[in-house]
């Protein structure tokens, strides 16, 4: 007795270190953003010519470090998801949730992004009314988020992405589809691998760690869900998610 | 000329923010502060609002707020400006009646002015 009494306090204690780490680590980001902001501006306009002409030299040299401050931003961003996965796999918190709302949600925050590229993103909503889904909301958005946002990185610019929702049998199916490059045959098995990059979206995208489908790959089987996709080919990639409505075998 | 009032408390984004902005073809207004903010978001004939959300005095939360409570600004566009991502604040503002939500360091000063012109349109 008096041993699990131990592990539990010591269990809380961990949970306590975690949820610590994970605060420090959004307010470090927001630092770390507001710096590299004002790096990337200033080579951007380097660049640009805004501040003169520069010569070839100085031009190349300042690409390189307008790519690094690139890169900064998207382990930043990484990083950030990580925190967030690592903080939430300790204990999944499993409430009712509308995911239609969810859905409109993860639209609203890449707004800027669509615009920037001049991708649409169009939400198919149910015919019918969704029920409430038992998930972990701020996961959920995680995977909402990766998919959404792999859809808007890897279309073709004007490009167009049909985020649909259904329910049927007690399950819901979120599908994501883009117009972009697709996913070659060979790369097919190993999309949901840790770290893997496709060659032709490290050439359209050279940014990435390759950790995003595997993070919600994850997340969803946790929920007891699937997640699967189709490219016709050269029509794009459909993503597909399904979780139960009810989760009453939930993986932890 | 369309006018745009940046309230943001960083002097230096700030002014590369401004000075994309201008070159671009836009009257520019600023704001340093919460405080500031509350007082020109009122100024006449102010088209569009790029607002920073960490700000002393008033958050961009409380401006917004207030933005979208008074008559004579409730249909301007606002785009939150941030460095910050967490889900409680990018619902917040979505729920306060933001336009858009950008993260600052996501985007260059062109792709900033873009959207601008997109939502101008």
């Amino acid at each position: 007795m008096e041993e699990i009494e131990k592990l539990k306090c010591e269990n809380e204690k961990l949970k306590k270190i975690i949820e610590v780490k994970s605060d420090l680590i959004s307010i470090s980001a927001h630092q770390l953003r507001t710096s590299l902001s004002a790096l990337k501006w200033i080579f951007k306009m380097f660049i640009d010519g805004d501040l003169g002409k520069l010569t070839n030299e100085q031009n190349n040299f300042i690409q390189k470090a307008y790519h690094s401050s690139e890169k900064m931003i998207s382990l930043v961003n990484d990083l950030l998801t990580m925190s967030h996965a690592e903080y939430t796999s300790i204990e999944l918190n499993f409430k009712e949730e509308d995911i239609e709302f969810l859905i409109e949600q993860t639209i609203f925050e890449f707004s800027g992004e669509t615009n920037k590229k001049g991708v649409e993103l169009i939400f198919i909503k149910p015919e019918h009314h969704i029920p409430p889904i038992r998930c972990d909301k701020i996961m959920v958005q995680v995977v909402l988020q990766n998919l959404v946002e792999n859809a808007i990185k890897y279309s073709n610019q004007d490009g167009k992405v049909f985020i649909s929702l259904n329910a049927k049998d007690e399950r819901i199916e979120i599908s994501v589809h883009d117009n972009g490059i697709g996913i070659k045959e060979e790369d097919r098995e190993n999309m949901f691998k840790k770290f893997f990059r496709a060659p032709n979206a490290i050439e359209k995208e050279n940014i990435g760690s390759g950790l995003g489908l595997f993070i919600t790959k994850n997340i969803v089987e946790k929920h007891g869900g699937n997640i699967w996709f189709e490219n016709p080919e050269n029509t794009g990639t459909t993503f597909f998610v399904s979780l139960p409505i009810e989760n009453k075998n939930i993986i932890i | 000329m369309k006018k745009v009032l940046i309230i943001e408390d960083d002097e230096f984004l700030q002014g590369l923010e401004a000075g994309k902005i201008k070159k671009s073809g836009y009257d520019v207004i600023v704001a340093l502060t919460g405080e500031e903010a509350m007082q020109r978001i009122t100024e006449p004939g102010i088209d569009i609002i790029l607002l920073d959300l960490i700000l002393p005095k008033f958050d961009g939360f409380e401006i917004l707020k207030k933005i979208r409570e008074t008559e004579s600004t409730k249909n301007i566009p606002v785009i939150v400006f941030s460095n910050l991502s967490e889900e409680a604040e990018l619902k917040k503002a979505q729920d306060l009646g933001a336009t858009q939500f950008m993260i600052k360091s996501n985007f260059t000063l062109d792709e900033l002015v873009d959207n601008i012109k997109k939502i101008l349109q």
